[in-house]
Protein backbone atom coordinates (compact mmCIF):
# COMPACT_ATOMS: atom_id res chain seq x y z
CA UNK A 1 0.00 0.00 0.00
CA UNK A 2 2.42 2.34 0.89
CA UNK A 3 4.61 1.40 -1.48
CA UNK A 4 2.02 1.62 -4.45
CA UNK A 5 1.30 5.54 -2.86
CA UNK A 6 5.15 6.21 -2.89
CA UNK A 7 5.23 4.98 -6.42
CA UNK A 8 2.58 7.33 -7.50
CA UNK A 9 4.10 10.29 -5.82
CA UNK A 10 7.44 9.30 -7.73
CA UNK A 11 5.74 8.90 -10.76
CA UNK A 12 3.39 12.44 -10.36
CA UNK A 13 6.80 13.62 -9.65
CA UNK A 14 8.69 12.75 -13.11
CA UNK A 15 5.46 13.74 -14.74
CA UNK A 16 5.77 17.05 -13.43
CA UNK A 17 9.44 17.50 -14.36
CA UNK A 18 8.89 15.70 -17.88
CA UNK A 19 6.54 18.83 -18.71
CA UNK A 20 8.38 21.72 -17.14
CA UNK A 21 11.22 20.65 -18.94
CA UNK A 22 10.71 19.27 -22.02
CA UNK A 23 7.10 19.46 -23.52
CA UNK A 24 6.58 23.40 -21.69
CA UNK A 25 9.42 24.09 -24.15
CA UNK A 26 7.85 22.60 -27.21
CA UNK A 27 6.31 26.15 -29.31
CA UNK A 28 4.85 24.33 -32.50
CA UNK A 29 2.90 26.70 -34.70
CA UNK A 30 1.54 28.47 -31.57
CA UNK A 31 -1.56 25.52 -31.71
CA UNK A 32 0.14 22.83 -30.26
CA UNK A 33 0.66 22.93 -26.44
CA UNK A 34 0.79 19.31 -24.90
CA UNK A 35 -0.19 19.05 -21.20
CA UNK A 36 0.68 15.15 -20.51
CA UNK A 37 0.83 16.29 -16.60
CA UNK A 38 -2.40 15.71 -16.41
CA UNK A 39 -2.36 11.66 -16.50
CA UNK A 40 -1.66 12.46 -12.59
CA UNK A 41 -5.08 12.89 -12.03
CA UNK A 42 -5.99 9.92 -14.24
CA UNK A 43 -3.45 7.12 -12.30
CA UNK A 44 -4.84 8.12 -9.07
CA UNK A 45 -6.37 4.79 -8.12
CA UNK A 46 -10.35 4.39 -8.27
CA UNK A 47 -12.25 5.43 -4.71
CA UNK A 48 -10.13 7.20 -3.91
CA UNK A 49 -11.24 10.18 -1.13
CA UNK A 50 -12.59 12.85 -4.08
CA UNK A 51 -11.20 15.93 -1.73
CA UNK A 52 -7.40 13.92 -1.40
CA UNK A 53 -8.28 13.80 -5.19
CA UNK A 54 -8.54 17.61 -5.58
CA UNK A 55 -5.84 18.88 -3.27
CA UNK A 56 -3.62 16.78 -5.65
CA UNK A 57 -4.53 18.24 -8.86
CA UNK A 58 -4.46 21.50 -7.15
CA UNK A 59 -0.83 21.10 -6.20
CA UNK A 60 0.30 19.51 -9.01
CA UNK A 61 -1.44 22.52 -11.34
CA UNK A 62 -0.09 25.27 -8.66
CA UNK A 63 3.66 24.00 -9.36
CA UNK A 64 3.33 24.39 -13.04
CA UNK A 65 1.87 27.23 -12.72
CA UNK A 66 4.82 28.14 -10.72
CA UNK A 67 7.66 27.08 -13.26
CA UNK A 68 5.46 28.57 -16.55
CA UNK A 69 5.11 32.25 -14.90
CA UNK A 70 0.99 31.48 -15.14
CA UNK A 71 -0.16 31.32 -11.34
CA UNK A 72 -4.15 29.96 -11.16
CA UNK A 73 -4.14 28.37 -14.54
CA UNK A 74 -3.22 25.43 -14.75
CA UNK A 75 -4.50 24.98 -11.12
CA UNK A 76 -7.73 25.58 -11.60
CA UNK A 77 -7.90 23.83 -15.02
CA UNK A 78 -6.56 20.42 -12.88
CA UNK A 79 -9.03 21.06 -10.00
CA UNK A 80 -12.38 21.06 -12.36
CA UNK A 81 -11.07 17.94 -14.23
CA UNK A 82 -10.13 15.92 -10.66
CA UNK A 83 -13.94 16.79 -9.87
CA UNK A 84 -15.23 15.65 -12.74
CA UNK A 85 -13.21 12.77 -12.69
CA UNK A 86 -16.29 10.28 -10.61
CA UNK A 87 -18.75 11.93 -13.04
CA UNK A 88 -16.77 10.47 -15.99
CA UNK A 89 -15.83 7.01 -14.43
CA UNK A 90 -19.65 6.63 -13.59
CA UNK A 91 -20.25 7.52 -16.90
CA UNK A 92 -18.17 4.78 -18.40
CA UNK A 93 -18.65 2.42 -16.05
CA UNK A 94 -17.68 -1.24 -16.96
CA UNK A 95 -20.15 -3.66 -16.66
CA UNK A 96 -19.28 -5.02 -13.41
CA UNK A 97 -18.16 -1.63 -11.63
CA UNK A 98 -14.50 -0.68 -10.43
CA UNK A 99 -12.49 -3.26 -8.07
CA UNK A 100 -11.56 -1.12 -4.90
CA UNK A 101 -8.55 1.03 -5.22
CA UNK A 102 -7.50 -0.87 -8.72
CA UNK A 103 -5.25 0.85 -11.35
CA UNK A 104 -7.06 2.89 -13.29
CA UNK A 105 -5.03 2.06 -16.34
CA UNK A 106 -5.23 0.80 -19.80
CA UNK A 107 -3.66 -2.78 -18.80
CA UNK A 108 -6.68 -2.91 -16.22
CA UNK A 109 -8.93 -1.87 -18.23
CA UNK A 110 -8.52 -2.25 -21.69
CA UNK A 111 -8.07 0.10 -24.39
CA UNK A 112 -11.17 0.91 -25.80
CA UNK A 113 -11.93 1.75 -22.06
CA UNK A 114 -9.42 3.78 -21.25
CA UNK A 115 -8.96 5.96 -24.73
CA UNK A 116 -12.88 7.29 -23.60
CA UNK A 117 -11.44 8.00 -19.86
CA UNK A 118 -8.57 9.82 -21.28
CA UNK A 119 -10.19 11.66 -24.05
CA UNK A 120 -12.86 13.15 -21.67
CA UNK A 121 -10.65 14.37 -18.38
CA UNK A 122 -8.08 15.90 -21.34
CA UNK A 123 -10.78 17.83 -23.16
CA UNK A 124 -12.06 19.47 -19.74
CA UNK A 125 -8.81 19.85 -18.81
CA UNK A 126 -8.01 21.82 -21.73
CA UNK A 127 -11.15 23.27 -22.38
CA UNK A 128 -10.89 25.12 -18.83
CA UNK A 129 -6.91 25.91 -19.72
CA UNK A 130 -7.35 27.47 -22.72
CA UNK A 131 -10.30 29.58 -21.99
CA UNK A 132 -8.71 30.78 -18.66
CA UNK A 133 -5.55 31.64 -20.84
CA UNK A 134 -7.54 33.46 -23.40
CA UNK A 135 -10.07 34.77 -20.76
CA UNK A 136 -12.60 36.38 -23.78
CA UNK A 137 -14.64 34.57 -25.73
CA UNK A 138 -13.79 36.74 -29.02
CA UNK A 139 -12.05 34.08 -31.51
CA UNK A 140 -14.02 31.59 -30.12
CA UNK A 141 -13.54 28.86 -33.06
CA UNK A 142 -9.87 29.93 -32.76
CA UNK A 143 -9.82 28.97 -29.17
CA UNK A 144 -11.63 25.47 -30.02
CA UNK A 145 -9.38 24.51 -32.46
CA UNK A 146 -6.06 24.92 -30.41
CA UNK A 147 -7.97 22.73 -27.51
CA UNK A 148 -8.62 19.81 -29.99
CA UNK A 149 -5.24 20.07 -31.89
CA UNK A 150 -3.31 19.94 -28.38
CA UNK A 151 -6.01 17.18 -26.69
CA UNK A 152 -4.87 15.07 -29.61
CA UNK A 153 -1.40 15.63 -29.06
CA UNK A 154 -2.05 15.08 -25.29
CA UNK A 155 -3.87 12.22 -26.17
CA UNK A 156 -1.44 10.48 -27.79
CA UNK A 157 1.59 11.40 -24.92
CA UNK A 158 -0.17 9.79 -22.71
CA UNK A 159 -1.64 6.58 -25.03
CA UNK A 160 2.65 6.29 -25.13
CA UNK A 161 3.13 6.38 -21.70
CA UNK A 162 0.11 3.91 -21.22
CA UNK A 163 1.52 1.28 -23.01
CA UNK A 164 5.01 2.12 -21.63
CA UNK A 165 3.48 0.99 -18.20
CA UNK A 166 2.02 -1.57 -19.67
CA UNK A 167 5.14 -3.30 -21.06
CA UNK A 168 6.81 -2.90 -18.22
CA UNK B 1 -25.98 23.09 14.00
CA UNK B 2 -26.61 19.35 12.98
CA UNK B 3 -28.19 19.98 9.68
CA UNK B 4 -25.34 21.77 9.01
CA UNK B 5 -22.65 19.45 9.77
CA UNK B 6 -24.71 16.92 8.10
CA UNK B 7 -25.19 19.57 5.06
CA UNK B 8 -21.12 20.06 5.22
CA UNK B 9 -20.41 16.29 4.93
CA UNK B 10 -22.76 15.54 2.42
CA UNK B 11 -21.39 18.45 0.03
CA UNK B 12 -18.04 18.23 1.64
CA UNK B 13 -16.77 17.41 -1.84
CA UNK B 14 -18.56 20.25 -3.76
CA UNK B 15 -16.72 22.47 -0.94
CA UNK B 16 -13.60 21.64 -1.12
CA UNK B 17 -14.01 21.86 -4.95
CA UNK B 18 -15.41 25.48 -4.51
CA UNK B 19 -12.81 26.54 -2.35
CA UNK B 20 -9.97 25.62 -4.12
CA UNK B 21 -11.25 27.08 -7.87
CA UNK B 22 -11.98 30.22 -5.66
CA UNK B 23 -8.10 30.16 -4.36
CA UNK B 24 -7.04 29.54 -8.28
CA UNK B 25 -9.16 32.36 -9.57
CA UNK B 26 -7.86 34.61 -6.60
CA UNK B 27 -4.27 33.61 -8.23
CA UNK B 28 -5.14 33.88 -11.84
CA UNK B 29 -6.46 37.29 -10.71
CA UNK B 30 -3.70 38.84 -9.00
CA UNK B 31 -0.64 37.05 -10.33
CA UNK B 32 -1.54 37.57 -14.28
CA UNK B 33 -1.90 41.40 -15.35
CA UNK B 34 -3.85 40.76 -18.56
CA UNK B 35 -6.41 38.82 -16.38
CA UNK B 36 -6.27 41.26 -14.48
CA UNK B 37 -7.23 44.13 -16.47
CA UNK B 38 -9.59 41.94 -18.02
CA UNK B 39 -11.27 41.44 -14.91
CA UNK B 40 -11.19 45.33 -13.62
CA UNK B 41 -12.02 46.23 -17.11
CA UNK B 42 -15.23 44.45 -16.95
CA UNK B 43 -16.46 45.74 -13.69
CA UNK B 44 -15.65 49.29 -15.32
CA UNK B 45 -17.58 48.63 -17.74
CA UNK B 46 -20.54 48.01 -15.45
CA UNK B 47 -20.10 50.69 -13.39
CA UNK B 48 -19.72 53.45 -16.13
CA UNK B 49 -23.02 52.58 -17.14
CA UNK B 50 -24.58 53.15 -14.01
CA UNK B 51 -22.68 56.42 -13.39
CA UNK B 52 -23.43 57.74 -17.04
CA UNK B 53 -27.26 56.66 -15.48
CA UNK B 54 -26.95 58.69 -12.33
CA UNK B 55 -25.19 61.60 -13.81
CA UNK B 56 -27.76 62.11 -16.48
CA UNK B 57 -30.59 62.04 -13.91
CA UNK B 58 -28.57 64.45 -12.20
CA UNK B 59 -28.47 66.91 -14.86
CA UNK B 60 -31.79 66.79 -15.21
CA UNK B 61 -32.67 67.39 -11.55
CA UNK B 62 -30.87 70.54 -11.82
CA UNK B 63 -31.82 71.81 -15.18
CA UNK B 64 -33.31 74.78 -13.40
CA UNK B 65 -30.28 75.94 -11.65
CA UNK B 66 -27.86 74.80 -15.11
CA UNK B 67 -30.69 77.42 -16.99
CA UNK B 68 -30.13 80.61 -14.66
CA UNK B 69 -26.77 79.83 -14.87
CA UNK B 70 -26.18 80.37 -18.11
CA UNK B 71 -28.84 83.40 -18.33
CA UNK B 72 -26.53 85.12 -16.06
CA UNK B 73 -23.20 83.70 -18.02
CA UNK B 74 -25.24 84.51 -21.59
CA UNK B 75 -25.92 88.36 -19.74
CA UNK B 76 -22.27 89.06 -18.95
CA UNK B 77 -21.11 88.07 -22.26
CA UNK B 78 -23.51 90.29 -23.81
CA UNK B 79 -21.94 93.24 -21.37
CA UNK B 80 -18.29 92.55 -22.30
CA UNK B 81 -19.46 92.33 -26.12
CA UNK B 82 -21.32 95.50 -25.77
CA UNK B 83 -18.41 97.12 -24.56
CA UNK B 84 -15.91 96.15 -26.55
CA UNK B 85 -18.42 97.16 -29.39
CA UNK B 86 -18.44 100.36 -27.34
CA UNK B 87 -14.25 100.40 -27.81
CA UNK B 88 -14.58 99.73 -31.32
CA UNK B 89 -16.50 102.51 -32.49
CA UNK B 90 -14.51 105.28 -30.42
CA UNK B 91 -11.40 104.88 -32.26
CA UNK B 92 -10.14 101.27 -32.89
CA UNK B 93 -9.71 99.26 -36.19
CA UNK B 94 -10.55 95.48 -35.88
CA UNK B 95 -6.93 93.98 -36.99
CA UNK B 96 -6.94 90.23 -38.03
CA UNK B 97 -3.96 88.94 -36.09
CA UNK B 98 -2.36 86.62 -38.57
CA UNK B 99 1.07 86.04 -37.21
CA UNK B 100 0.19 84.60 -33.32
CA UNK B 101 -3.71 82.79 -34.26
CA UNK B 102 -5.59 81.74 -31.81
CA UNK B 103 -4.22 80.88 -28.77
CA UNK B 104 -6.89 78.84 -26.70
CA UNK B 105 -9.07 76.60 -28.09
CA UNK B 106 -12.32 75.47 -25.43
CA UNK B 107 -14.38 72.57 -25.37
CA UNK B 108 -17.10 72.15 -23.29
CA UNK B 109 -17.76 68.81 -21.39
CA UNK B 110 -19.83 67.49 -19.32
CA UNK B 111 -18.70 65.90 -15.55
CA UNK B 112 -19.76 61.93 -15.55
CA UNK B 113 -18.13 61.00 -12.22
CA UNK B 114 -17.17 62.90 -9.02
CA UNK B 115 -15.85 63.47 -5.46
CA UNK B 116 -15.03 65.74 -2.82
CA UNK B 117 -14.88 63.30 0.32
CA UNK B 118 -11.29 61.81 -0.40
CA UNK B 119 -8.21 63.30 0.16
CA UNK B 120 -7.29 62.69 -3.60
CA UNK B 121 -10.08 63.29 -5.83
CA UNK B 122 -10.20 63.32 -9.40
CA UNK B 123 -13.17 64.04 -11.80
CA UNK B 124 -14.10 62.21 -15.32
CA UNK B 125 -15.77 64.06 -18.49
CA UNK B 126 -17.56 62.77 -21.46
CA UNK B 127 -15.15 63.76 -23.86
CA UNK B 128 -11.52 62.12 -24.63
CA UNK B 129 -9.21 61.91 -27.37
CA UNK B 130 -11.36 61.57 -30.31
CA UNK B 131 -12.86 64.60 -29.32
CA UNK B 132 -9.08 66.29 -29.29
CA UNK B 133 -9.04 66.65 -25.26
CA UNK B 134 -5.39 65.71 -23.98
CA UNK B 135 -3.63 65.22 -20.67
CA UNK B 136 -2.60 68.29 -18.78
CA UNK B 137 -5.12 70.48 -19.99
CA UNK B 138 -6.81 73.15 -17.69
CA UNK B 139 -10.44 72.33 -16.55
CA UNK B 140 -12.68 75.30 -16.07
CA UNK B 141 -16.35 75.90 -14.53
CA UNK B 142 -18.04 78.97 -15.17
CA UNK B 143 -15.50 81.01 -15.30
CA UNK B 144 -13.27 79.70 -12.52
CA UNK B 145 -10.74 77.07 -12.28
CA UNK B 146 -11.19 73.11 -11.67
CA UNK B 147 -8.91 71.17 -12.28
CA UNK B 148 -6.44 69.43 -14.66
CA UNK B 149 -6.17 66.22 -17.00
CA UNK B 150 -4.56 64.05 -16.31
CA UNK B 151 -5.52 60.81 -18.64
CA UNK B 152 -7.53 60.06 -21.38
CA UNK B 153 -9.27 57.35 -23.38
CA UNK B 154 -11.27 57.78 -26.17
CA UNK B 155 -14.14 59.31 -24.91
CA UNK B 156 -13.40 59.79 -21.63
CA UNK B 157 -10.87 61.91 -19.96
CA UNK B 158 -9.98 62.31 -15.50
CA UNK B 159 -8.79 65.13 -14.16
CA UNK B 160 -6.98 66.07 -11.07
CA UNK B 161 -9.62 67.99 -9.13
CA UNK B 162 -8.18 71.05 -7.12
CA UNK B 163 -9.67 69.24 -4.33
CA UNK B 164 -6.39 66.70 -4.53
CA UNK B 165 -3.47 66.81 -2.23
CA UNK B 166 -1.27 66.25 -4.87
CA UNK B 167 -2.45 69.43 -6.91
CA UNK B 168 -0.73 72.25 -7.45
CA UNK B 169 -1.26 75.25 -9.60
CA UNK B 170 0.51 78.75 -9.45
CA UNK B 171 -1.82 81.35 -8.67
CA UNK B 172 -1.40 85.07 -7.95
CA UNK B 173 -3.11 88.64 -6.36
CA UNK B 174 -5.17 90.20 -8.68
CA UNK B 175 -4.10 93.41 -7.23
CA UNK B 176 -0.77 93.51 -7.18
CA UNK B 177 0.62 90.49 -9.22
CA UNK B 178 2.29 88.90 -6.25
CA UNK B 179 2.55 84.52 -7.24
CA UNK B 180 2.49 81.54 -5.06
CA UNK B 181 1.45 77.99 -5.16
CA UNK B 182 -2.35 77.08 -4.27
CA UNK B 183 -2.67 73.69 -2.47
CA UNK B 184 -5.79 72.16 -1.23
CA UNK B 185 -5.21 71.00 2.66
CA UNK B 186 -7.66 68.23 2.45
CA UNK B 187 -9.78 69.72 4.97
CA UNK B 188 -12.85 71.73 3.38
CA UNK B 189 -14.21 71.50 -0.17
CA UNK B 190 -15.12 74.60 -0.41
CA UNK B 191 -11.61 76.35 0.63
CA UNK B 192 -7.91 75.88 -0.59
CA UNK B 193 -4.57 77.70 0.76
CA UNK B 194 -2.37 80.14 -0.77
CA UNK B 195 1.47 79.59 0.17
CA UNK B 196 4.62 81.88 -0.45
CA UNK B 197 2.78 85.39 -0.49
CA UNK B 198 5.49 87.27 1.62
CA UNK B 199 4.51 89.07 4.30
CA UNK B 200 5.70 92.72 3.26
CA UNK B 201 2.60 93.63 0.85
CA UNK B 202 -0.63 94.33 2.15
CA UNK B 203 -3.35 91.91 1.63
CA UNK B 204 -7.23 92.72 2.55
CA UNK B 205 -9.93 89.67 2.59
CA UNK B 206 -11.89 89.48 -0.45
CA UNK B 207 -8.99 90.11 -2.58
CA UNK B 208 -9.44 88.27 -5.92
CA UNK B 209 -6.71 84.86 -6.17
CA UNK B 210 -6.13 84.65 -10.28
CA UNK B 211 -4.25 81.81 -12.14
CA UNK B 212 -0.91 82.97 -13.81
CA UNK B 213 0.18 81.88 -17.09
CA UNK B 214 3.25 79.97 -15.59
CA UNK B 215 2.44 76.49 -15.66
CA UNK B 216 1.93 76.69 -19.60
CA UNK B 217 -1.77 74.76 -18.62
CA UNK B 218 -4.10 77.92 -17.17
CA UNK B 219 -4.31 80.78 -19.53
CA UNK B 220 -3.41 84.05 -17.43
CA UNK B 221 -6.46 85.43 -15.13
CA UNK B 222 -8.99 82.91 -14.68
CA UNK B 223 -10.34 83.75 -11.27
CA UNK B 224 -10.04 81.17 -8.48
CA UNK B 225 -11.32 82.24 -5.32
CA UNK B 226 -11.16 84.99 -2.53
CA UNK B 227 -9.12 86.00 0.11
CA UNK B 228 -11.23 84.24 2.96
CA UNK B 229 -8.72 84.76 5.69
CA UNK B 230 -5.05 85.30 6.45
CA UNK B 231 -2.57 84.49 8.96
CA UNK B 232 1.31 85.11 9.61
CA UNK B 233 3.19 82.06 9.78
CA UNK B 234 6.58 81.36 11.80
CA UNK B 235 8.49 82.03 8.37
CA UNK B 236 8.17 85.05 5.96
CA UNK B 237 5.38 83.91 4.35
CA UNK B 238 1.64 84.21 4.80
CA UNK B 239 -0.93 81.45 5.11
CA UNK B 240 -3.63 82.26 3.07
CA UNK B 241 -7.21 80.71 2.99
CA UNK B 242 -8.99 81.25 -0.30
CA UNK B 243 -12.82 80.62 -0.51
CA UNK B 244 -12.99 78.89 -4.07
CA UNK B 245 -15.27 80.00 -6.82
CA UNK B 246 -16.22 76.85 -7.93
CA UNK B 247 -18.43 74.80 -6.74
CA UNK B 248 -16.94 70.94 -6.59
CA UNK B 249 -20.43 69.31 -5.37
CA UNK B 250 -22.45 70.83 -8.02
CA UNK B 251 -19.47 70.61 -10.89
CA UNK B 252 -21.66 69.55 -14.10
CA UNK B 253 -20.78 71.45 -17.36
CA UNK B 254 -17.16 72.43 -17.26
CA UNK B 255 -14.60 73.85 -20.51
CA UNK B 256 -11.71 72.20 -21.09
CA UNK B 257 -8.71 74.57 -22.27
CA UNK B 258 -6.38 73.66 -24.88
CA UNK B 259 -3.18 75.75 -25.20
CA UNK B 260 -2.12 75.41 -28.83
CA UNK B 261 0.75 76.97 -28.73
CA UNK B 262 1.92 75.08 -25.36
CA UNK B 263 4.41 72.39 -27.25
CA UNK B 264 6.68 75.69 -28.93
CA UNK B 265 6.34 77.08 -25.72
CA UNK B 266 7.91 74.36 -23.41
CA UNK B 267 10.04 73.31 -26.77
CA UNK B 268 11.37 75.89 -26.61
CA UNK B 269 11.56 76.79 -22.45
CA UNK B 270 13.43 73.14 -22.39
CA UNK B 271 16.57 74.02 -24.46
CA UNK B 272 17.64 76.23 -21.53
CA UNK B 273 17.01 74.02 -18.61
Amino acid sequence: MINSALRLILSGILLILFQILILNNIQFSGYVNPYVYIMIIMMIPSLTPAWLLLIAAFSAGLVIDLFSGSPGMHAGATVLAAFSRPFVLRLIAPRDGYESGSDLSLAVYGLRWFFIYASAIVLIHHTALFFLEVFRFEGFFRTILRILVSSAFTLGFILLLEYYRKGK
Amino acid sequence: MRNLLNFLLKYNNLIVFLILEGIAFYLLANGNHYHNSRIVNGFQGITRGVNERISNTKTYLSLREINSDLAAQNSSLRDTLRALKQEQSIGFTDVTDTVAGQKYKYTPARVINNSVNRQKNYFTIDKGTRQGIQPDMAVICGNSAAGMIVGCSENFSVAISMLNLDFRLSARLKSNGYFGSLTWDGKNYRYALLNEIPQHIALNVGDTIETTAYSAIFPEGIPIGTVDEYKKSGSDFYVIKVALFTDFKKLNYVDVIADLQRDERLGLENRFK
